[in-house]
């Protein structure tokens, strides 16, 4: 029999608000798993579906996202209490693939959470990274960033600019091989656009309303191209993340 | 020691009352990470059409207040995908299912037939109530006439358990009973989604952006529409009828069986709780247990006794 290791209970240690509407949730999961940079989890929130959330940092015990208070579903997360116990599924999805080469690391709003995990894992291996986020203002920057460069729209903090025209001018000076990017979806095609004509690999993670996290409902599906083909692929499962060259672009 | 909850559905036995229904379980492999399938009564397959179908390319999902909208299209991988990758899987780790299948003629549905008896497939479900796709299923099920010639095809080329499933989406459920029950029909299953629209709002630099799902209404919002077309079922015809809409727990599932449902189908809960169909399955066990009824059908005969006293 396989072990039915995906159902948790986590307890909340910490829910901190990290930015006018960004939270941090710090869950200790009763089961300890292992996750890749770019999984998700799908937190019950009293509502009919559950909640993918990108990981933002996960030790084996205690897995944290970050999130947008946006609706319903993340007003009830942000209305828990220390030691309450939320249900949460886990981990789905690919991650981003790490590979041996100098990375790019954008990330735009909450999407920063899994490049800045990713960001981590590559330092643990000694990879050199550069991790650049943009942020609308001052007041939607989270305090808790192990970011490189910070950028807003309007300069209230940081440098004034949007997060790819950033990324454009530091590129020539640190020469990336790879991108990885999160974001709403502009970014995503930007980030992909970029490593086109730099001539190099992007990894983009996309988001879209799911249903059961797992590959069976095909209610996430996207156009990805695979040998030449247009194809379906669900969110879920053969992503979050895709190759940049491979994402059928919508926008 | 003796099956409590064994189900008899006509002449074809289940371990368990307890389904999951088509759309919602994938063909099982992929809920392998939250339980063990081969312990639930059976799986109702992702609908499944002669070729493989790609579905629709808009949003396809939106949450409402009481349950979600469907818009799939019926992507699926097309019956001779099921039987190279997924029936082999299915077998091996003996699992009882229940084949869905839909297609988009007469013709179409008598072959769909005709190969699952060919390969020995013990139960089917015949989909002719999909709201999402535009030409096919759905006239079929709207129609008391065209319902009992298509199920008369299929019966013609299939000697298997044969299940229709109704959509709740008309005038006379009733009619279309009476029609599966004519045309050889062994089970009807009920309901399949209400049709419903959700649309979302929001105001971006003045400017209103929507999200719209317009399709198939399932979750806890349609039990009520579900319990009255189960015991309306239950009226017309004497056939076994599977019921679903909306169920989470015990409680519910006591209800459809008050109201005159043989077996269930967990349907839209299979997201939320991907371990759910076998907790309801241990937990009606308990049930009986605790409560000394004697088995299921004793259960059965109680609760819906008290049900039908006036």
């Amino acid at each position: 029999m396989a072990e039915h290791k995906k159902i948790h209970k986590g307890i909340v240690k910490n829910l901190k608000k990290c930015s006018k509407d960004i939270y941090l949730l710090e869950l200790e999961s009763e089961t300890s798993f292992v996750s890749t940079a770019g999984q998700f989890i799908s937190i019950f929130c009293e509502r009919t579906l559950r909640r993918p959330f990108s990981i933002y940092q996960n030790d084996g015990n205690t897995v944290s996202v970050l999130f947008r208070e946006i609706g319903k579903g993340t007003k009830y997360l942000t209305s828990l209490k220390e030691n309450d116990i939320v249900d949460f599924s886990g981990p789905f999805g690919n991650g981003f693939e790490i590979k041996n080469k100098r990375a790019l690391l954008i990330g735009a709003g909450a999407g920063v959470a899994p490049v800045s995990y990713l960001k981590t894992e590559l330092e643990k291996r000694g990879i050199e990274s550069l991790l650049i986020s943009g942020f609308r203002d001052k007041d939607d920057i989270p305090s808790c960033l192990n970011s490189d460069f910070i950028v807003t729209d309007d300069g209230s903090n940081g440098i004034k600019s949007n997060v790819i025209d950033f990324a454009r001018l530091k590129v020539k000076e640190f020469n990336p091989e790879i991108i990885y990017s999160c974001g709403p979806l502009i970014v995503l095609k930007k980030s992909s656009e970029l490593a086109k004509e730099l001539g190099i690999e992007a990894q983009v993670s996309m988001e879209k309303v799911m249903a059961c996290s797992i590959g069976v409902c095909r209610g996430c599906v996207i156009d990805v191209i695979k040998e030449g083909q247009v194809q379906n692929a669900s969110v879920c499962k053969d992503g979050p993340v895709f190759k940049g060259s491979e994402v059928v672009w919508k926008i | 020691m003796e099956n409590i909850i064994q189900t008899k559905l006509a002449h074809l036995t289940f371990k368990s009352p307890v389904f999951t229904a088509s759309g919602t379980y994938g063909y099982a492999d992929e809920y392998d990470d939250f339980l063990d399938v081969s312990e639930i009564g059976a799986i109702v397959t992702k609908a499944i059409s002669l070729k493989p179908r790609e579905g629709n390319k808009h949003t396809r999902i939106i949450e409402t207040q009481a349950g979600m909208i469907n818009s799939i299209g019926l992507e699926n991988l097309g019956i001779e995908g099921f039987l190279e990758k997924k029936l082999p899987v299915l077998r091996a780790k003996n699992i009882d299912f229940i084949m869905n299948i839909a297609g988009s003629s007469m013709e179409e549905y008598a072959l769909l037939g005709e190969i699952c008896s060919q390969n020995n497939i013990k139960a089917i479900e015949l989909n002719v109530s999909c709201p999402n796709v535009k030409s096919g299923c759905l006239e079929f099920g709207v129609s008391a006439d065209s319902l009992y010639n298509l199920v008369s095809k299929v019966r013609e080329n299939y000697d298997g358990f044969l299940i229709v499933k109704l959509t709740p989406n008309v005038t006379s459920i009733e009619e279309l009973a009476l029609a599966c029950k004519r045309a050889g029909a062994d089970c009807i299953s009920a309901i399949n989604t209400l049709k419903g629209l959700e649309v979302k709002f929001e105001l971006v630099n003045g400017k209103f952006r929507k999200t719209k799902v317009q399709g198939g209404y399932s979750g806890v919002g349609i039990q009520p529409v579900a319990l009255s077309m189960v015991n309306r079922i239950r009226q017309a015809v004497d056939l076994p009828i599977i019921g679903m809409g909306g169920i989470y727990t015990l409680e519910d599932m006591l209800k459809f069986f008050a109201v005159g449902a043989d077996a269930i189908q967990i349907g839209t809960a299979n997201f939320t709780y991907p371990d759910i169909a076998k907790k309801l399955q241990d937990e009606l066990r308990e049930y009986i247990i605790k409560n000394n009824f004697k088995d299921l059908d004793d259960l059965k005969n109680k609760i819906r006794t008290c049900f039908n006293e006036q």
